[in-house]
């Protein structure tokens, strides 16, 4: 009985090893050729050691190839993986705090490491991530982050998106939150930003909604044809 | 014309020993042409002909198979075509069809999204460039797989692209070797490579929204 368990529990290793490799390993073949060769060994490390995490690999693998098609040198290119592996880190540990005893899923960690990479304060994403667990926290952390970059309070922007949650708007819904905040805001006459999520407050449910079918930009428009 | 005498030698009616030296000559000529003519088996011109062409199959089987077949293709044949007007008419319709109606769809001819993709539209400003293409995250930071246009001339270079829904980060590459960041992108990161630089941030929407009961207008 115990001669089986072992033999179990080491095809087992095996086989996570295996697939550790394979994973790394299909990194790799993505990146030969497409960054420099210097920098390739050092990549390689730091992706098998995000696989080795549980961490989601594939924005290290974009981040090496954005930095090969930019053609950063060698040393700023592995600086700029190894900072990407850390906003993981700290992002897994998030989301591990706001799903106690749950598996920490990949997708939220990428989200959430984004977050943090747009300038989000730590706190507001913790905050953010409590309200809908198990849902993709993208939406509401870009809606956050939009806020915030157009100098609304943080505090602020995430009870707004809260309350938002709370009557019913889900997902990218969120998103045209903080698109009629920064409208408010836009709109003059004296508004504070304040004022302009009391007034986004008091419509909600029904903030205005995008024309459907395109992704435009805030400043669709700007370059009308004749 | 021939000596009346020589005629008649030739008809049996006059000795040709009573002819003159040369006409016995000519005589001698005339009477072994036709000895000639009645011994050799006649040969019509049909049957010649025909003896030379019995001799080309041989030098054919001669050659291998490919030449066979190109002279075989090169040959010229005649072919019979039979149509029935109410096929004919079909296929005309079908035709008509797939010339006329519209081949793309409304997004400036971008496939349709899935539920889980839209449809993305780039907008850059840059009068006089050659070029304008867009490269991120969501085509693995390649070049040459979307590229803007600018049919007017005007410097307004555009496209529209079906992405993943979801967040992309993308640069503009302007003539093949300046990278821009899209000035109507609204959303920013650093790009985290220690100059400063920043990537455009777009956030792609499904193309059908799930429901929102809450949200009514």
């Amino acid at each position: 009985m115990r001669g089986r368990l072992g033999l179990t529990l080491a095809l087992a290793a095996v086989a996570g090893a295996g697939l550790l490799a394979a994973q790394s390993g299909g990194s790799a073949s993505r990146l030969t050729g497409r960054v420099p060769a210097a920098a390739l060994p050092a990549i390689d490390s730091i992706i098998a050691t995000a696989v080795a995490e549980s961490l989601p690999s594939e924005p290290l693998v974009q981040k090496a190839l954005e930095g090969g098609a930019k053609g950063i040198p060698a040393d700023r290119l592995v600086n700029g993986v190894r900072l990407v592996l850390l906003q993981l880190r700290d992002a897994r540990i998030l989301v591990a705090r706001a799903v106690p005893g749950q598996p920490v899923p990949e997708g939220h960690v990428a989200a959430v490491a984004a977050a943090l990479a747009r300038g989000l304060p730590a706190p507001i994403v913790a905050r953010l991530l409590t309200i809908a667990p198990n849902e993709s926290p993208g939406p509401v952390l870009h809606a956050a982050a939009d806020l915030v970059a157009h100098r609304f309070n943080p505090d602020s922007a995430a009870d707004l998106l809260v309350d938002a949650h709370n009557k019913g708007l889900r997902g990218v819904r969120l998103l045209d939150v903080a698109v009629a905040a920064d409208h408010e805001l836009q709109r003059g006459g004296g508004r504070t930003p304040s004022d302009a999520l009391a007034r986004v407050h008091a419509m909600l449910p029904n903030v205005p909604a995008p024309e459907a079918g395109v992704t435009r930009r805030g400043t669709k428009g700007s370059y009308q044809r004749p | 014309m021939i000596d009346p005498r020589l005629h008649e030698a030739l008809d049996g009616e006059r000795d040709p020993a009573e002819l003159p030296a040369d006409l016995r000559e000519s005589y001698a000529r005339l009477t072994g042409a036709v000895q000639l003519l009645e011994g050799t088996p006649p040969v019509s011109v049909a049957t010649r002909v025909m003896a030379e062409v019995r001799q080309i199959p041989a030098r054919v089987h001669a050659d291998n198979p490919a030449r066979r077949l190109g002279r075989w293709l090169s040959r010229p044949r005649a072919v019979t075509v039979r149509l029935r007007p109410v096929w004919t008419l079909a296929l005309a319709a079908g035709l008509a069809a797939i010339l006329l109606l519209p081949s793309g769809p409304e997004n400036g001819g971008a496939p349709p999204p899935g539920d889980r993709q839209g449809v993305a539209r780039f907008v850059g400003h840059f009068p006089g460039a050659r070029s304008v293409e867009v490269v991120g995250s969501f085509n693995d930071w390649s070049r040459g797989t979307l590229h803007l246009r600018d049919d007017n001339h005007d410097g307004i270079w555009d496209g529209d692209a079906v992405l993943p829904a979801g967040q992309h980060e993308y640069m503009f590459v302007v003539d093949g070797e300046r990278w821009v960041a899209d000035p109507l992108a609204g959303r920013y990161v650093d790009d985290g490579f220690g100059a400063g630089q920043e990537n455009a941030l777009l956030i792609v929407r499904p193309a059908v929204l799930p429901p929102s009961p809450a949200a009514q207008p």
